[in-house]
């Protein structure tokens, strides 16, 4: 069949690729028509009137054969002439008589190296573009443009969708763990519902959120589900994030869906499918003989516990399973493309009753409407079941005790409640409530953007972006009253429905133009949205067995309560972008921003930012220097503000209206919140200096040193009582995060059949508290974490655990004792409250933020099988474990399990033993469990985070099938972890949370997961 | 574009809150005073006061035995061993501050002289304040009967003071916080003219705090003045028979003898985190079952307690006690050797038939009896203490021989037995220990309970805690000496 040959064409500088509508505007800097002319039309008839040009043609495939499609084709140094390539990769392009001369084409294509050729007399081309695995060629998406990474003045980092998925979940956070140095990210559950958190640079703030912020296709906020994603990009110094104004000081991180491709329609499906168990680390608790062996020394317990042995742990637990299926299709002509996908994710909790379910939905269509015009639709909508685990099944797991039965002589649960001599303090069997009670909810979430570019002129387009954002959940608890939790009101049903909506629009100009070497863009943003929720609940009781509607209920249990908030924003932005033969590159940005939370004195602030980078290697002296074959230096300044976590009304001085104010039935009004109308942004102003080195183009270096200093931090004011107010929102003080972070990419060994490559980030962060606000040296003083001037925000300040006395088995802490000159002693106390008072309690040095984090990656591909291993490491830091209240507390519960004591603790007997653990007693030793550093543990860790093997079919298998690809693999999270850490699982919230950090309670450990996955397409 | 930026601009607008209201606009006019009286009262429905009050004012006591030990605060409480950081006592301080921060707001808008109601509202405040003030100086200073009440108080937060004067305030002597309760309660009895439910203050409620506190600070004359003025203003009587047996699952609008209850309503059911999780466990329809059905049910009638009221087994107040059985045999709390007899206590369940609902009776007639019994007991005036005694004797049922005569009494002299008295009558009440400390009496408790922890060996269930101990009040929160340092600790 014949071809139809490509028509000639004028280039317009419209979206390079369709793929990345966004890089359209680095497009503007490097391409620019020396005319102004209007109208497009126009060109055409220019073009007629050319009578000695030379039409030159070719063919465009990547480095396997494939046609690529869309592929940008100018003559350097003049972008107004351009082509791109068509479905068969052909292309044509007719060159103006007076630049056939000297000419060179360059062939450019997102996530491709750009391939230059002189016209010299050749009129075909044959032209093969491989794709960019260096990173420095990446496109990345930073605030409003998109740039080739080695362009940037600023420090990101860029994951892409292969390395991203490695590991299994549906939580992005869950996938970014260890893949880019400063990102830590930290999961406080194996409970598949819930998400980790992630901390970029270490926090900046004591009471406002640390959680960056999510932009997705170019817009704040948004939806989409992991397998969607192209690739992710972290902003992390201020020249990227500033941008973003108010909500970008704790870095952003930038989520770009999968676009179509024009070419031949491509359908793919992926499955994975596998199961999970809980890991357990050094943490083992007692059998009935270790219980009984153990509180015989102090209780007295009668031998015919023995009889029963049961392992309450493993009832709780299960192996889980693991389903994630997707089918996605994507292709499209020239001029419109898309990608469709859908996607089913299930996975059981290794905790009983505990899953989650999800549905989601992806239709992104891009359509160039006119020459001048292009249109992006974006949907996304997902649906999402949670079941959560209820009726107190960990806490049971971890505290009932193995001389209690779980089950009667029928195989069916007991209930604790009348099961007599139940020995356990709480009366209580887990297995008997989950047969009726349950607690889940489920949430709809529906995206949808409009974006439209439109090209005024040749330097300068007019953008739109806008978005509908629309979630709407449910919830429901239910405990039936033949279980413990519903018994006492004849059965509880809590009903909750939430619903919001957020309106966004950003409406953007920009204007591009080059003056010979010179390079200048020009951007302009206003931009507003607005966010309401609203959410009810009702709670009814004395519900027959089994029926689980409100309508049933025959009374209410609480209030039924209700509320509607609506909080905006509105940001001004403006951008210049500055760069000089492509060597060196100036940027500078300010933002005026308003928000609704702030106080009516100061709802509005300014930020600034700067930007400039030096690309050494393009300078004649580094030119065609075979080792160095890339370097660039860059710095960056500027202001963000953080308006993430207060209170909506943050500001005011309120009095609460809700039902908790009313008295006897009457509605009343009571004091709730002390006022602050000066209450304003927090301000973090960030420098950050850091440079990227290629070697030999195989080992890639960048390295990065920054200072974040917060002024004016907003901070959640404990008040004393007699104020009146549990609290006030204040700005207070500073804080100073400074750190180094690199990422080191090597390929190892390069070559036909065999390829080795390795990637180690690591980032150090160190944070002091500078200065707080009235001359105060220490806020929440008391609390186990006082934010106090000289020292880190997370490091712990407790009454100092002294050991056991080894003449009788006694706690020890250590009292500070001041002299009436102002000496202090340090002597031994074993009563408690002479260690818990400002003066005995010490600063020990350990905190709870890490020394380092980082990962570390190897991947070896050999013909046609991968093999990859990644590990994940956290070092330095300590970590509360409060849990052991329960189980490891001298005696103090008879009635509930004890943990067997972890290597290297031991027990006092007898007068002279010197020991960890005091001497146990009924009822608990002088208050031994109570906060001290007595619980503080070493919280390093490092975990086999992902290993997997992959195979791909070779080529001439799949021909014949009409499969394109065929791939299968095996993989494994999660497998092993390296930890001193006595309890079930080191990883821990290592971002405050309440005031808090670094705590670990009753633990849902997370899963070690064995899948096995099969992806093709054709 | 230009369009565009307009509109976007024009979002620059703000929201109000739905759940709150600006304070600006809480107290402008005499409807907001109701209002916002309302929400004083509110705060004391906090579990963080209410229970945590009564944890700290009952669990000291020999009423109650704990049958296993627990790692809550509350068991701290009970056996003596406070630490600094105590969760009840930091609860309760910040709750109780809080309502008399509230009530300050509204003693300072509203003028002495105005409208009857707001007069009214006014006292009311007044009341609270008091109320919360001498439970702050019973919880945290020593009784007034020791050193002349110069001993360490609490701060004394009043209307009109500064900010730096309230993040600077120190402790008042107990003296002048009982002058400044007293004064808050004459005030308040004299703007107050309604005679509004006994969920709310009203003349006669501040007049039998007064009372209370007239006992407390041994002024006997004036106790008996305002018992005198609460039993004859005809507004409350001793409820009888079955009516009293079930006093405590009456609503307290419904209930004739309740001066003053910190109402609940139906929906403020608190479940195992009500006051009577604690003591009772029950099915629905209340009768007795094992630990964990309804409540936590651990802290029991003390065998002490339990075995005196036996001496008279017609007296109708067994009925606050439900004896935990099975086939009739009394069951017990293993956990301890001894172990402990569960004897429920149900005075705080069961209110409209809900198992852990109640409202705390803060203030009731018999107490007034009982205040006037004993001021005349220590004014040598036998006969009129009792015949008050006796005549909560006889609403209990009991007669002949087990009412008092001046001739019956034997060795005992006339103020033992209206202190037996005010024990069978008020317990589980948050009475108890104060009533001895103050009296200059000891703390005796020889019965089964985590007391016995605190012995070697643990099978001594033997306690003795003089009025002079150091333990018989609480430390004050270290969290609140951390905000501010001129708050000294209590030995």
């Amino acid at each position: 069949m014949k071809k139809p040959k490509p028509k000639p064409t004028m280039w317009f500088p419209r979206k390079g690729s369709l793929r990345y509508p966004l890089a359209m505007m680095i497009g503007m800097s490097l391409i620019h028509s020396p005319q102004s002319i209007a109208l497009p039309f126009a060109n055409h008839a220019t073009a007629e009137v050319i009578r000695l040009d030379r039409t030159v043609t070719g063919k465009v495939k990547d480095e396997n054969g494939e046609p690529l499609v869309g592929v940008t084709v100018t003559i350097k140094g003049n972008n107004a002439i351009g082509a791109s390539t068509d479905l068969n990769g052909d292309f044509s392009l007719i060159i103006p008589e007076n630049l056939i001369s000297n000419a060179t084409l360059v062939f450019s294509y997102i996530g491709y190296a750009p391939v230059e050729a002189a016209l010299g007399e050749q009129n075909t081309f044959d032209i093969a573009l491989t794709s960019a695995s260096n990173q420095l060629e990446q496109v990345v998406v930073v605030g409003y443009s998109a740039k080739k990474v080695k362009y940037l003045s600023s420090s990101v980092s860029t994951i892409n969708n292969e390395k991203l998925r490695d590991v299994t979940s549906n939580e992005l956070p869950n996938l970014l763990q260890g893949k880019a140095p400063g990102v830590v990210v930290s999961s406080a559950s194996g409970d598949p519902t819930s998400a980790g958190r992630i901390l970029i640079r270490g926090a900046g703030t004591i009471s406002a959120g640390t959680s960056p912020l999510i932009v997705v296709d170019g817009n704040i906020g948004g939806s989409y589900n992991p397998v969607d994603v192209e690739s992710i990009t972290v902003l992390k110094d201020v020249a990227a994030t500033g941008l973003y104004g108010s909500r970008a000081a704790n870095g952003v991180i930038i989520v770009n869906t999968k676009m179509g491709k024009a070419g031949k329609t491509q359908i793919s499906f992926a499955n994975t499918m596998g199961f999970a168990q809980a890991t357990t680390g050094n943490f083992r608790l007692m059998n009935s003989q270790q219980l009984y062996d153990f509180q015989s020394t102090f209780y007295p317990r009668e031998a015919s516990v023995l009889q029963t042995n049961t392992n309450w742990w493993n009832e709780a637990f299960r192996t889980g399973f693991v389903n994630n299926h997707t089918i996605s299709a994507s292709g499209g002509s020239e001029r419109t493309t898309f990608y469709i996908s859908a996607n089913y994710y299930k996975e059981q909790g290794t905790q009983i009753e505990n899953d989650k379910t999800g549905y989601n939905f992806r239709a992104n269509l891009q359509s160039q409407l006119t020459n001048r015009l292009t249109a992006k639709v974006l949907f996304n909508g997902t649906f999402n079941k949670d079941n959560y685990a209820n009726s107190n099944t960990l806490y049971d797991a971890y505290n009932n005790l193995p001389f209690d039965p779980a089950y009667d002589a029928d195989g069916q649960p007991i209930d604790g409640r009348t099961y007599p001599n139940w020995l356990g303090r709480d009366r209580e069997s887990f297995l008997h409530s989950v047969q009726y009670n349950y607690s889940k909810a489920q949430s709809l979430n529906v995206t949808t953007d409009v974006n439209l570019d439109y090209e005024l002129t040749d330097k300068i387009t007019l953008s739109s972006y806008n978005r509908i954002n629309f979630g709407n959940g449910l919830s429901a608890s239910y405990n039936d009253k033949r279980t413990k939790q519903g018994g006492a009101n004849s059965g509880e049903l809590y009903n909750g429905t939430s619903y919001s909506s957020r309106l966004l629009t950003s409406n953007r100009i920009r204007y591009s133009e080059d003056f010979g070497k010179h390079g200048l863009t020009v951007l302009g943003v206003a931009e507003a949205e607005t966010t309401y929720s609203s959410s009810t609940s009702a709670a009814g009781k004395g519900l027959p067995p089994g029926r689980d509607v409100m309508s049933v209920a025959t009374d209410i249990l609480t209030n039924p309560t209700g509320l509607n908030e609506q909080v905006g924003f509105r940001k001004f932005l403006g951008q210049a972008d500055y760069n000089y033969d492509n060597k060196y590159f100036l940027v500078g940005s300010f933002v005026n921003e308003f928000s609704s939370l702030f106080g009516k004195n100061n709802s509005t602030a300014n930020f600034y930012q700067l930007g400039a980078s030096w690309i050494l290697s393009n300078e004649e002296f580094l030119k065609n220097n075979k080792t160095l074959t890339f370097a660039k230096l860059r710095a960056s300044n500027g202001t963000v503000g953080n308006a993430d976590g207060i209170s909506n009304f943050a500001s005011l001085g309120l009095y609460t209206i809700s039902s908790d104010a009313s008295y006897s039935g009457l509605p009343g009004a009571a004091p709730s919140q002390k006022g602050n109308p000066d209450l304003t942004w927090e301000k973090i102003k960030s420098s950050n200096v850091g440079f990227d080195l290629s070697f030999f183009n195989r080992i890639d270096l960048v390295v990065d040193a920054y200072v974040k200093e917060a002024s004016e931090l907003l901070y959640r004011k404990p008040l004393a009582a007699t104020t009146g107010y549990s609290y006030v929102w204040v700005n207070a003080g500073s804080i100073r995060n400074k750190g180094i972070e690199f990422s080191l990419t090597s390929t190892n060994i390069k070559g036909k059949d065999f390829n080795w490559e390795t990637n180690l980030n690591m980032a150090f962060n160190r944070n002091k508290v500078l200065e707080l606000s009235d001359g105060s040296t220490v806020f929440n003083s008391g609390a186990r974490q006082p934010i106090a001037v000289g020292h880190n925000m997370d490091e712990y300040n407790l009454p100092i655990w002294a050991g056991v006395n080894p003449e009788n088995g006694d706690p020890q802490w250590e009292k500070v004792v001041k002299d009436a000159n102002g000496n202090v002693t340090k002597e031994l106390t074993s009563t408690y409250n002479q260690a818990q008072t400002a003066d005995s309690r010490q600063f020990a040095g350990k905190t709870a933020a890490p020394k380092f984090t980082g990962g570390l990656s190897n991947t070896v591909t050999y013909k046609n099988f991968t093999v990859s291993a990644f590990f994940n490491f956290v070092y330095g830091n300590w970590v509360y474990n409060e849990s052991r209240v329960y189980f490891d507390n001298d005696g103090l519960y008879e009635s509930y399990n004890q943990m067997v004591l972890a290597k290297g603790w031991s027990r006092w007997e007898k007068p002279g033993d010197v020991v960890t653990h005091p001497k146990p007693i009924v009822g608990g030793n002088k208050d031994s469990n109570q906060s001290s550093s007595r619980y503080l543990e070493d919280g390093s860790y490092i975990r086999l985070r992902n290993v997997r093997v992959g195979y791909s079919l070779p080529d001439n298998l799949l021909g014949k099938n009409g499969f394109s690809r065929v791939s299968v693999f095996v993989s494994g999270d999660n497998l092993w972890t390296g930890t001193k850490f006595s309890g079930p699982d080191p990883e821990v919230t290592l971002s405050q949370v309440d005031l808090s950090s670094g705590l670990s309670s009753l633990r849902y450990p997370i899963s070690k997961k064995y899948l096995i996955g099969i992806n093709f397409s054709f | 574009m230009g369009a565009l930026l307009f509109v976007t601009a024009s979002c620059e607008k703000y929201y109000e809150p739905t759940t709150s209201i600006d304070e600006e606009s809480a107290l402008t006019n005499a409807a907001d005073v109701e209002t916002a009286t309302i929400g004083t009262y509110a705060v004391l429905l906090n579990a963080a006061y209410v229970r945590s009050v009564h944890f700290l004012m009952e669990y000291p006591s020999d009423e109650v035995a704990q049958g296993q030990s627990s790692g809550d605060d509350l068991t701290r409480a009970y056996r003596y061993t406070h630490i600094n950081t105590s969760g009840h006592a930091t609860n309760f301080w910040g709750q109780a501050y809080k309502v008399i921060a509230a009530a300050n707001k509204i003693i300072a808008y509203v003028p002495d002289e105005s409208s009857v109601i707001l007069r009214q509202l006014k006292g009311e405040n007044l009341y609270l304040r008091a109320m919360m003030h001498f439970n702050l100086v019973r919880v945290f200073g020593r009784p007034y009967t020791q050193e002349g009440g110069n001993n360490p108080g609490v701060p004394l937060l009043m209307d009109g003071m500064s900010d730096d004067a309230i993040n600077n305030i120190t402790r008042s002597p107990v003296k002048e916080v009982y002058d400044s309760v007293i004064q808050d309660l004459i005030k308040a009895a004299d703007l107050m003219s309604e005679d509004k439910s006994n969920s709310f203050a009203s003349k006669e409620v501040a007049q039998a705090l007064l009372a209370r506190v007239y006992l407390y600070k041994g002024e006997n004359e004036n106790a008996i003045k305002y018992a005198d003025l609460v039993i004859k203003s005809g507004r409350y009587k001793l409820v009888q028979g079955g009516e009293f047996s079930s006093y405590f699952k009456t609503a307290p609008a419904s209930n004739q003898e309740t001066i003053f209850a910190i109402r609940h309503t139906k929906v403020q059911d608190r479940g195992f985190s009500a006051i009577g999780s604690m003591y009772f466990s029950a099915d629905a329809s209340g009768t007795a079952e094992g630990q964990g059905v309804s409540g936590w049910a651990e802290i029991y009638a003390s065998k002490k307690y339990v075995d005196f009221l036996a001496k008279n087994p017609a007296d109708l107040r067994s009925n606050f006690i439900s004896p935990y059985t099975i086939n009739g045999v009394l069951q017990h709390n293993i956990k301890l050797s001894p172990s402990t007899p569960m004897y429920y206590i149900n005075k705080y369940s069961m209110q409209e038939g809900v198992i852990n609902l109640s409202s705390p009776v803060y203030l009731r007639l018999a107490e007034m009896h009982l205040i006037r019994a004993e001021a005349n007991a220590k004014t040598g005036k036998t006969a009129a203490a009792l015949e008050d005694v006796n005549l909560l004797r006889q609403r209990a049922g009991l007669s002949g021989n087990a009412l008092y005569t001046v001739g019956n009494l034997g060795a005992k002299k006339v103020l033992d037995v209206v202190m037996e008295e005010r024990w069978l009558e008020l317990a589980f009440e948050g009475h108890r220990s104060y009533d001895l400390f103050r009296n200059n009496l000891p703390m005796e408790r020889n019965y089964p309970g985590t007391h016995s922890l605190n012995n070697t060996p643990t099978t001594n269930i033997t306690q003795k805690v003089l009025p002079t101990d150091a333990r018989t009040i609480f430390f004050i929160p270290q969290a609140e000496i951390d905000r501010n340092p001129k708050l000294t600790q209590n030995p």
